[in-house]
């Protein structure tokens, strides 16, 4: 589903060229799901970033179900994104103007769904926030912001979901249930799962998780013996 | 796409809701009714200031011939369903038992007169009325001074060439009434179908035909079109711009002077729409990152907010434009003891003009911080501190530049007066832009030594020096705009008067004989009446030009053509009159004979220059002289003023009577009576009702140039507000965290007030500067109007900036210690 190949990333700062990501080479299949973890500037967000289409590499390429994204332009990984691609990011990014139905209304409107409402109630509805979809998102909480992120991400169907620290602004216990229904809706979705988390239960819960050390893959091909 | 207009509208709707477009909606609601208020009136004023002008021409467009018009001409304007009258001029001697007067007689159509009113007396104990009448078949109109002079009373008979005519009413007001020779000789009004009988037109007979037209303004424009091509010498198309330079001067100055404040109040509404649409691009950083996130291409997220824009500019224009149309409405009630009685109706095409213009300020305005939606990252969803490269400012500029000088020139038609604008502002953007910039910087070095009463204040300013530079300018630029319109204003009102005093010269005094002048000075001046110069009237008429026929190049119904088929007034004197300017060349010195001053636009007309020589006939001789000077006159002074001015010496010996003209007050009209036997020769005449006309124009002018100043003053306010809201939110975030580390409320607003205050002060100092610079080139290249400094503006506005701008920023930032941070944060 997602091929990495000799990835790399290089900013230029006051101090000279800096590595993020060095020649990383990740392979993703459908269904998958899988954790990237790190210390902090180890490079996670970034790899996230790349496999997402969300930023161009200095080096490598990325495939996502075949298409090379590296050799597009901007307005063709949009496309790609539009077609497969799905975000639940750190701090929620909900459109604060929208309420929290208008917010999982969005994609959908996008795509031109004439059921977009109905299907945004129901998937608020899934996710537990049936009387919420009026809201705004400064009239939730923190879990509940997040609740509508999932929701939003998954409206769309994706084949890959990416998340970024989805647990990271959440208590332990939110977080828990907001991993809880993560995990749920992409069960019964089969969508791939890409997360960035430094939470290792989190973690733990994932078929594979990617160590990255200073912009490389310390553990390649490793999986999650916990699962199997 | 039907889809795609649907979701930007919801988009737009749901923003509205959430209050996120407050700020730009009001400083477009509020642009869009400055031009339409503005618009609106300007256009109802100007086409009712067309109107009563029509009316002191009697008509939309008078064509004056020596001879009858052909019939194909006066077919032309029948197939153009035009209104049509005649009127012929002509002098005539009335003898009643021993007085001898001559008198300027009107020989009128019955459609006359098509525009204005004229205005008689039954007998002169009644009072005076409008009348739509003319005198009937056998009868006359006079002018009581005809009375007076003849002895005679309102029943009596005149004999006008061979016919009787008994006087039926005493004539008090003619609309067209010239102020020619003719026009000032004591008046006479008759029926057309007693001309024949009166036998007076003879060939060769010194007689003017005045055509007059009205209709349409589309047809009216056609027919002067197809008439131009078809003058011959001697004939001429008046209309209200070239007939009456009185006037004109007046509606010329008016003219520009509206357009200029609709321009500033366009102007300082843009620049209000800028500093709004600046925030509300910013605060789409998020929702454009979270849309390209979602796989919406570039073009498509610009076209999403481009939909959005232009309902958003359309609505706020129609709402405008309805704002717009309430106020003029409640302001022409208001002033309505001061407007003409009845004020046309807005035309349709002004509120389309209004809606337009709303629409070309957004877009002109928004198109910059539009286009950097474009370069908002994806990315920006993982990292929220990737701000879109700011755009290259040129671009920015560029636009607000291209968009106001579109409708400057639009407004004025003036392409040099878009080149001073381009010039000063750009002058203002560069040259002081540059040194407000370095000197924030330079406050760097000032940090360690500043107490934290005033030191975040100071950091806040140097440290965001582009973002500030922006508001300082958009302040500066509009203090300009306000500082130019009212001193514009207050110096054309203050020139208006002077030109026209409460002491104007009411009356002037022909065929003074050249023994009688001086002894009637004498007179005159130990009767207390103030009298200005006298000048020798020599008649004349130009012939050569260099050595060539004069006409040669003269352009058919052009100023020069009409002054080379008539006898000319021509004097000399040794003193260039007060009201007159050298333009070119210089005024002569005494002995220096043989030369000539001519008046600028007979000049240009003529294309004569300094050092040409010019051939006049005067009696039975050839003058030639050099031009030494060209000069502007101000027309409406009612001193005697001339086009051509001779250098004394070089008219000796030639016949000449004498010309003056002298203010009588309304309780010594008894001196006429004293002058008139003492001085029987002399013909006297009134010109007050003239003065009274210009004054009744130009109080009209008046209100509405101090209206626009009103509307520029509101725009102003509105500046103010998207201004100091644009960079708000990064201000109270900032403060906020100032208080989440202990900041004392105390602590933060002396450093708001040190922030705001410097922010008002420098560009108090910015827009005063730039000012001078404005005023200068308008006031000499536009509204020839003399050039001073205005040291009290270089004062007060750094003041009044740092007092208004220092209030209101503290207002606005009041929530900052009256709320709990966390509240602030959450929704910033």
């Amino acid at each position: 589903m997602i091929d990495a190949r000799n990835l790399s990333k290089t900013v230029v700062t006051a101090q000279g060229n800096l590595n993020i990501l060095n020649s990383v080479n990740l392979s993703i299949r459908a269904g998958d799901t899988v954790a990237i973890v790190g210390a902090s500037g180890s490079g996670k967000t970034t790899l996230l970033s790349l496999l997402a289409g969300l930023d161009q590499p200095s080096a490598g390429a990325v495939f996502l179900d075949g298409e090379c994204l590296t050799v597009m332009n901007e307005d063709g990984r949009a496309l790609v994104r539009s077609r497969y691609v799905g975000f639940v990011f750190q701090s929620f990014h909900l459109l604060p103007n929208l309420t929290a139905l208008e917010n999982v209304m969005l994609p959908l409107e996008l795509l031109a769904r004439t059921d977009a409402k109905a299907e945004a109630s129901n998937l608020l509805s899934r996710v537990g926030l049936h009387d919420r979809l009026t809201h705004y998102p400064n009239q939730l909480s923190g879990g509940e912001q997040q609740r509508v992120a999932v929701a939003r991400a998954f409206a769309t169907m994706p084949r890959v979901l990416f998340a970024d620290e989805p647990t990271g602004n959440l208590d332990s216990g939110t977080g828990e249930q907001i991993i809880e229904l993560l995990f749920e809706i992409n069960r019964e979705k089969r969508t791939t799962l890409v997360l960035v988390t430094h939470d290792d239960a989190l973690a733990s819960r994932c078929e594979r998780i990617v160590h990255l050390k200073a912009g490389s893959i310390v553990n390649p091909d490793q999986f999650n013996d916990s699962i199997y | 796409m039907t889809q795609f207009i649907r979701l930007a509208i919801r988009l737009l709707v749901r923003d509205w809701r959430s209050g996120e477009l407050n700020v730009l909606i009001m400083a477009l609601v509020i642009a869009a009714a400055g031009t339409a208020m503005t618009g609106l009136f300007s256009d109802r004023l100007n086409r009712t200031m067309v109107t009563q002008a029509a009316a002191f021409l009697a008509a939309d467009m008078v064509v004056t011939s020596h001879a009858l018009l052909p019939e194909q001409w006066l077919e032309k304007a029948r197939a153009l369903r035009l209104d049509s009258a005649r009127s012929t001029e002509f002098s005539s001697v009335l003898v009643h038992g021993e007085g001898i007067l001559l008198t300027g007689v009107k020989v009128v159509t019955d459609a006359y007169p098509l525009r204005g009113r004229m205005k008689t007396m039954l007998s002169p104990a009644t009072d005076e009325q409008e009348t739509s009448e003319i005198p009937l078949p056998g009868t006359a109109w006079v002018e009581q001074r005809v009375l007076t002079a003849l002895d005679l009373a309102v029943g009596d008979a005149i004999e006008i060439g061979a016919k009787l005519l008994r006087i039926t009413r005493i004539l008090t007001y003619e609309p067209d009434r010239r102020g020619n020779l003719l026009g000032l000789t004591p008046r006479v009004t008759m029926n057309h179908e007693d001309l024949p009988a009166a036998r007076v037109i003879q060939p060769g007979s010194h007689v003017h035909y005045y055509f007059l037209f009205a209709g349409d303004e589309r047809d009216m424009r056609e027919f002067k079109t197809w008439l131009q091509g078809r003058l011959v010498p001697g004939q001429r198309i008046m209309d209200v711009y070239e007939d009456r330079p009185e006037l004109g001067t007046a509606f010329n100055r008016a003219e520009k002077y509206l357009g200029l404040g609709s321009v500033v109040v366009v102007m300082i509404a843009g620049v209000a729409i800028a500093m709004a649409a600046r925030r509300y691009s910013r605060r789409h950083f998020d929702m454009t990152a979270i849309l390209r996130c979602l796989g919406v291409r570039q073009n498509r997220v610009l076209g999403l907010y481009g939909c959005q824009l232009f309902v958003l500019g359309l609505s706020a224009s129609v709402v405008g434009c309805f704002i717009g149309w309430l106020s003029q409405e409640i302001l022409v009630w208001y002033l309505r003891n001061l407007l003409p009685e009845h004020l046309v109706k807005p035309g349709i095409f002004a509120y389309t003009l209004a809606i337009l213009e709303g629409l070309v300020i957004l877009l002109g305005f928004t198109v910059a911080p539009l286009l950097q939606q474009r370069r908002v990252s994806p990315l920006r969803v993982l990292r929220r501190d990737l701000v879109p490269a700011p755009l290259n400012r040129s671009l920015v500029y560029g636009a607000g530049f291209l968009t106001i000088s579109g409708l400057v020139w639009w407004n004025t038609g003036d392409s040099r007066l878009v080149l001073y604008f381009l010039v000063a502002a750009s002058g203002v953007i560069l040259a002081l832009g540059g040194l407000v910039y370095f000197l924030l910087q330079a406050t760097r070095s000032f940090w360690p030594y500043l107490g934290l009463n005033s030191r975040f204040g100071i950091q806040q300013l140097s440290r965001n020096a582009a973002s500030n530079l922006s508001q300082i300018l958009a302040f500066s630029l509009t203090f300009t705009a306000m500082i130019v319109i009212f001193l514009v204003r207050t110096d054309l009102i203050r020139s208006w008067q002077a030109q026209l005093p409460e002491n104007a010269p009411n009356h002037f005094a022909l065929n003074i004989f050249p023994s009688e002048w001086q002894s009637m000075r004498t007179w005159l001046e130990s009767e207390k009446i103030e009298v200005s110069a006298f000048y020798p009237v020599i008649r004349g008429r130009l012939i050569r030009i260099n050595g060539d026929d004069a006409g040669r190049n003269a352009p058919a119904a052009s100023q020069a053509e009409s002054t080379l088929h008539r006898d000319l007034n021509l004097t000399y004197t040794a003193v260039l009159p007060a009201d007159n300017r050298i333009k070119e060349g210089r005024w002569w010195t005494y002995g220096e004979s043989g030369q000539v001053s001519v008046e600028q636009s007979l000049a240009e007309s003529l294309g004569v220059n300094v050092g040409d020589t010019m051939t006049f006939s005067i009696g039975s001789r050839e003058i030639v002289v050099t031009v030494g000077s060209i000069r502007s006159v101000q027309w409406d002074t009612m001193n005697p003023n001339f086009f051509i001015m001779f250098s004394p010496g070089t008219l000796d010996g030639l016949p000449s009577t004498y010309l003056t003209s002298f203010y009588l007050p309304e309780d010594k009209r008894f001196v006429l009576n004293h002058m008139v036997k003492k001085y029987p020769s002399v013909s006297v005449l009134e010109v007050g009702l003239i003065i009274k006309q210009i004054q009744t124009i130009l109080g009209q002018v008046t209100v509405a140039v101090e209206f626009v100043l009103v509307f520029a003053l509101f725009a102003g306010i509105v500046v103010l507000f998207a201004a100091v809201y644009s960079d708000i939110d990064e201000r109270i975030f900032n403060s906020c965290i100032l208080r989440t580390l202990g900041a004392g409320r105390r602590i933060i607003r002396r450093n708001q007030c040190v922030e705001f205050v410097s922010l008002g002060l420098i560009a108090g100092v910015l827009g005063a500067v730039s000012a001078e610079m404005l005023l200068w080139l308008l006031y000499e290249r536009i509204f020839d109007l003399p050039v001073q400094i205005n040291w009290k503006v270089g004062l007060v506005t750094p003041l009044a900036g740092a007092l208004l701008i220092g209030l209101f920023g503290l207002w606005v930032t009041r929530r900052t210690v009256t709320q709990s941070p966390l509240i602030l944060i959450r929704e910033n």
